[in-house]
């Protein structure tokens, strides 16, 4: 098998750094109250993500020392080409938000307002580049000879509503964490936070947190339909060998069926909805109400792997 | 330089496989053959195909089917290697340039190949392997490997030059069109109604075509190959249009609209109180 832990890791790491960006991006657009605290969360997660799911993709490499090779070409024909300038300059700019986030704060307040409009144009111009970041994961596997994932043009259209998913639930745990450690008065970790936002203000409001959650079960009603437009698609595809791949995941005694059952069906999209649709009204300063918004997103979070694991085998069986 | 090419042809190929010990020996691409010394145990794959798929180290094997046919049983054999298509996917889809065509011939350029292993997805017919020890990609040369290029000094590819049978000859592709059709019309006239050039318009044209006395598929070959890149355009806007529409629906409800008719609400109820 030629793409075995690391691709599938990395793809799940690089679709929740772009998904997150992307729906912390959007919510704080739509939301007129918005202090950038979410944008930022989701851009420090979303930095290490990107940089970890890198190292496991040059590890990845036959030849790791070379990869720099692909610096020296710009193939628009070849998604991984385009997707390791689109990763590259969705680490740069993220990067550079957070120097400006930084520089901001220390300046005075004309210049403080021309840094905050660039930080705000890097940022729309970067939630294109995330928009193409999570796409890319789904055609690097969509554009080839393997079956289940050339089969139909539906897979980046799972791969992107789990990227969304995924994102959003790794942003609501963040924000609990964070939240938690300043309830909890943890001194070390508040330091850090301090550092990082550069204020004693990156507390994220529950009410975000709690519409957060209730957006992700919209997500993944939407990545439900999109996985059964997937194998729909698969059953009836024109190209050869899609019929027999689709079984891999969904017969009962295939290969991957159980994993695709339980770790896709159950544990990424009807265990977290059942929750969310239960939890609703309910406050996440309730016990039951924050366990429930903790176990769902750590579902979806998990679930999201297991989808990446079990396309990445399985079209390689 | 004209194109070269290979012609194989399946009626005359007795699965002697000299083609492969010839490609193994000439590429010095040997793998550790079963004997008590070196303690390798031999197993029984219930097959008389050896080796059993292409590997980074075998760049050659003839395929065994048996088919029904006319009430009776065939044992069909067929060549699997590089077919070094015009229309190349490993070629396009490769992110360094590493893959390149030189006059026809399909090569993987060993110094700049980063072994990413997107080739070995991209190739319709599953050839290109990745090399554990070497790290990168490797497959059929058409026998010029650096240093190991047979065409270079005007000789035929190692295959070809072993094939007992002339089922494998070489020379300019155009000259082989003509030749495979020939041989497929005189198939035609004795009876074989479904004989088939594969390779003359598969993938822009393959460079090596096959004189077949049935379709395609009953050779195990892909009836009508596709580049892996054909539905890119397709692929990138259902993911793009999908990040659109889930980014903008469930955000949009939950941060605008719901934000709005809940201010509503408040400011109706402080109204009321007033």
């Amino acid at each position: 098998m030629s793409w075995g832990a690391p691709i599938w890791i990395y793809l799940w790491m690089a679709g929740m750094a772009g998904g997150g960006y992307l729906a912390a991006f959007v919510a704080e657009r739509f939301s007129g109250e918005s202090n950038g605290r979410l944008l930022r969360l989701a851009t420090y997660l979303g930095i290490p993500l990107a940089i970890i799911g890198v190292i496991l993709l040059i590890v990845d490499l036959g030849t790791p020392i070379w990869f720099w090779h692909l610096f020296t070409q710009f193939k628009v024909e070849s998604p991984m080409s385009m997707g390791t300038w689109i990763l590259l300059i969705w680490v740069i700019l993220a990067v550079v938000m957070v120097m400006l986030w930084w520089i901001k704060l220390r300046v005075g307040e004309g210049l403080a307002k021309m840094i905050g409009q660039l930080t705000s144009l890097i940022g729309w111009v970067n939630v294109i580049f995330a928009i193409l970041l999570i796409t890319y994961t789904g055609v690097l596997l969509a554009v080839s000879s393997q079956s289940l994932w050339a089969g139909t043009v539906m897979l980046p259209t799972l791969f992107v509503a789990s990227a969304v998913s995924t994102g959003v639930a790794i942003v609501v745990l963040a924000a609990i964490a964070v939240n938690s450690i300043h309830n909890r008065g943890v001194v070390e970790l508040q330091l850090v936070l301090d550092w990082l936002f550069g204020t004693k203000e990156w507390t994220i409001p529950n009410k975000w947190v709690t519409r957060l959650a209730e957006a992700d079960a919209i997500v993944i009603v939407m990545e439900l339909a999109a996985l059964i437009g997937y194998v729909i698609w698969m059953a009836v595809s024109t190209m050869a060998g899609a019929g027999e791949a689709l079984k891999q995941l969904t017969v009962g005694n295939a290969a991957l069926a159980v994993p695709f059952w339980l770790g896709v069906v159950l544990l990424a999209l009807l265990i977290p909805l059942f929750l969310d649709i239960r939890n609703r009204g309910k406050a996440i300063e309730t016990r039951t109400g924050w366990l429930t918004i903790v176990t769902s997103s750590t579902c979806v979070v998990l679930g999201g792997l297991v989808l990446r694991a079990i396309m990445t085998i399985g079209g390689q069986l | 330089m004209a194109e070269k090419a290979i012609l194989y042809d399946a009626t005359r190929c007795t699965a002697c496989r000299g083609c492969q010990a010839a490609c193994k020996q000439w590429n010095e691409t040997d793998e550790v053959i079963p004997t008590e010394e070196n303690g390798v145990e031999a197993h029984n794959r219930g097959s008389y195909e050896n080796p059993p798929k292409l590997t980074a180290n075998t760049w050659l094997r003839i395929g065994f089917t048996e088919v029904e046919r006319n009430g009776k049983v065939d044992w069909l054999f067929t060549r699997h290697a590089c077919m070094h298509c015009t229309e190349a996917s490993c070629e396009q889809v490769c992110p360094t340039g590493a893959i390149s065509h030189q006059d026809g011939i399909v090569i993987i350029d060993q110094e700049w190949c980063i072994g990413c292993g997107y080739c070995v997805q991209a190739c319709p017919f599953h050839v290109p392997h990745k090399d554990e020890v070497l790290g990168t990609a490797r497959k059929c040369t058409l026998c010029t490997t650096p240093g190991l290029n047979r065409l270079d000094e005007g000789w035929e590819t190692a295959c070809v030059k072993t094939c007992p049978t002339d089922a494998l000859i070489m020379g300019d592709r155009s000259t082989l069109l003509a030749e495979g059709k020939r041989r497929v019309s005189a198939l035609k006239a004795n009876g074989y109604s479904n004989a088939y050039l594969y390779g003359e318009n598969e993938l822009g044209g393959l460079h090596v075509l096959y004189v077949l006395d049935d379709s395609p598929e009953v050779y195990g070959l892909p009836e009508s190959p596709r580049v892996a890149i054909s539905t890119s355009v397709g692929q990138w806007l259902s993911g793009i249009i999908t990040a659109g529409v889930v980014a903008a629906l469930p955000f949009w409800f939950l941060f605008r609209r719901k934000q709005q008719m809940e201010a509503k609400e408040e400011s109706t109820v402080e109204g009321g109180t007033r």
